[in-house]
């Protein structure tokens, strides 16, 4: 009987990190986004399109994990 | 939709479910489609029982229980690919909640840190993630139609394999993919909906952020297992997320009965669905007129059963879900715990 531990922990560690960046990038596009709203002055559009930014990282991370896992892709 | 698209992504569970789990030819048996029927009759069967008692169950572990029962009627307890069976899905069905629960606590206190704003008046706006669940749900569809659809497709596959329409160990045909991804999508659009409203709703309602959160782990832990054969319940590691992110908020409490109740149900599924199965198989091994007595005794008690239900008025309108099981094990402290579910669009 053969276990395919590394299977495992190949698994754990790829939810983990696929979960944190979605999450902590989307996240922190929310954040900006507060920020941008109370902000005042020529940060402003600064601060906003550096929150679209998040938002554009967190969708490219989804998009290149479903990259990943389409074997028709490779 | 996205059920359908996620069909045809990836095909790597069928292939466990097909080829792996059972040892066909050389040192294994032939599997026949009479032993493929009692598999199936044991997963109903359980699946309607633990249906009536309310208990939460995975239907992908009954069937691979009734699977597992019927062959090891079929041809003894060593047609079994064991290794497979821990690795691909008894290991996963432990570790896959646990993963997605961690993953979906650290997410939730990952969530909240980025956007608590120090001091002043400014408010976080945690609202924002409300859109982001529009999506992250989308993945969980997409999630849940790489794992489950594919699990009609192995046993469809398993069905032509033993019927000498295709080589053994070999992966779905595309009519088939095209078929179950069909079938989910349908199903999704005309009653599973409320399954997948409940999935929905079941971590939604708590709050925008840990939503989010537990969505995003959800579908990256399914994801990740399809992509390598892990056959896994969707609501199981649904479930294990809810709690995770239900723990990260503050002063969140575990109801661990409720929780060792949920446990109990998981792992009695998959040896009970084999029972049931082996049963069946042992009958239906007397020839036609065995086929003919599991059929009509399968029929008879999930008709007796449904009778039942009807009795105790456990419809759809009051049937306790899955996840709100999960929801009951995290009790939250918080003032605005009894308030009505807020607004669509309202920022906290």
């Amino acid at each position: 009987m053969t276990i395919d531990w590394f299977a495992l922990v190949v698994v754990a560690l790829a939810t983990l990190v696929s979960a944190l960046v979605v999450v902590g990038s989307y996240g922190l596009g929310v954040r900006l986004l507060a920020v941008a709203a109370d902000a005042a002055g020529p940060r402003q559009p600064l601060v906003r399109s550096t929150a679209y930014l998040c938002f554009g990282v967190c969708a490219a991370a989804v998009l290149y994990g479903i990259y990943l896992i389409v074997p028709a892709f490779h | 939709m996205l059920n359908l698209i996620s069909a045809f992504l990836s095909t790597e569970v069928a292939k466990t479910i097909s080829g792996g789990l059972i040892r066909e030819g050389e040192g294994g048996i032939q599997i026949d489609p009479a032993m493929i029927f009692a598999g199936l009759i044991g997963a109903v069967v359980w699946n309607v029982t633990t249906w009536l008692l309310g208990l939460p169950s995975s239907s992908s572990h009954a069937l691979f229980g009734g699977l597992i029962g019927a062959a090891i009627v079929g041809g003894g307890f060593a047609v079994i690919n064991y290794g497979v069976v821990v690795s691909k899905v008894l290991l996963p069905a432990v570790l896959a909640p646990l993963i997605a629960g961690t993953v979906a606590y650290l997410g939730t206190k990952l969530a909240y840190r980025i956007t608590t704003r120090k001091g002043q008046v400014a408010s976080p706006k945690r609202g924002g993630f409300r859109y982001g669940q529009i999506f992250s749900s989308s993945l969980v569809a997409l999630a849940h139609g790489t794992n489950d659809a594919q699990t009609t497709m192995g046993v469809i596959t398993l069905v032509l394999v033993a019927g000498g329409f295709q080589t053994a160990g070999s992966g779905p045909e595309f009519w088939v993919v095209a078929a179950c991804g069909l079938a989910i999508a349908i199903g999704t659009y005309s009653g599973g909906w409320r399954i997948m409203r409940t999935m929905g709703r079941g971590l939604t309602e708590v709050k925008p952020a840990p939503g989010f959160a537990a969505e995003s782990s959800t579908a990256s832990a399914i994801l990740a297992s399809s992509h390598l054969g892990f056959a896994l319940s969707t609501t199981q590691v649904a479930s294990g997320s809810a709690v995770g992110s239900g723990l990260g908020r503050k002063g969140a409490q575990v109801r661990w009965s409720t929780a060792r109740r949920i446990a109990v149900a998981w792992l009695l599924t998959l040896p009970a669905a084999a029972l049931v199965g082996a049963l069946a198989a042992f009958v239906a091994h007397l020839g036609i007129a065995g086929i003919i007595i599991d059929t009509v005794a399968g029929a008879l008690i999930i008709l007796v059963m449904f009778l039942v239900s009807r009795r105790n008025q456990v419809g759809h309108h009051n049937a306790i879900s899955e996840l709100d099981h999960a929801g009951e094990i995290v009790k939250i402290k918080s003032k605005k715990k009894k308030k009505k579910p807020q607004q669509v669009g309202v920022a906290e």
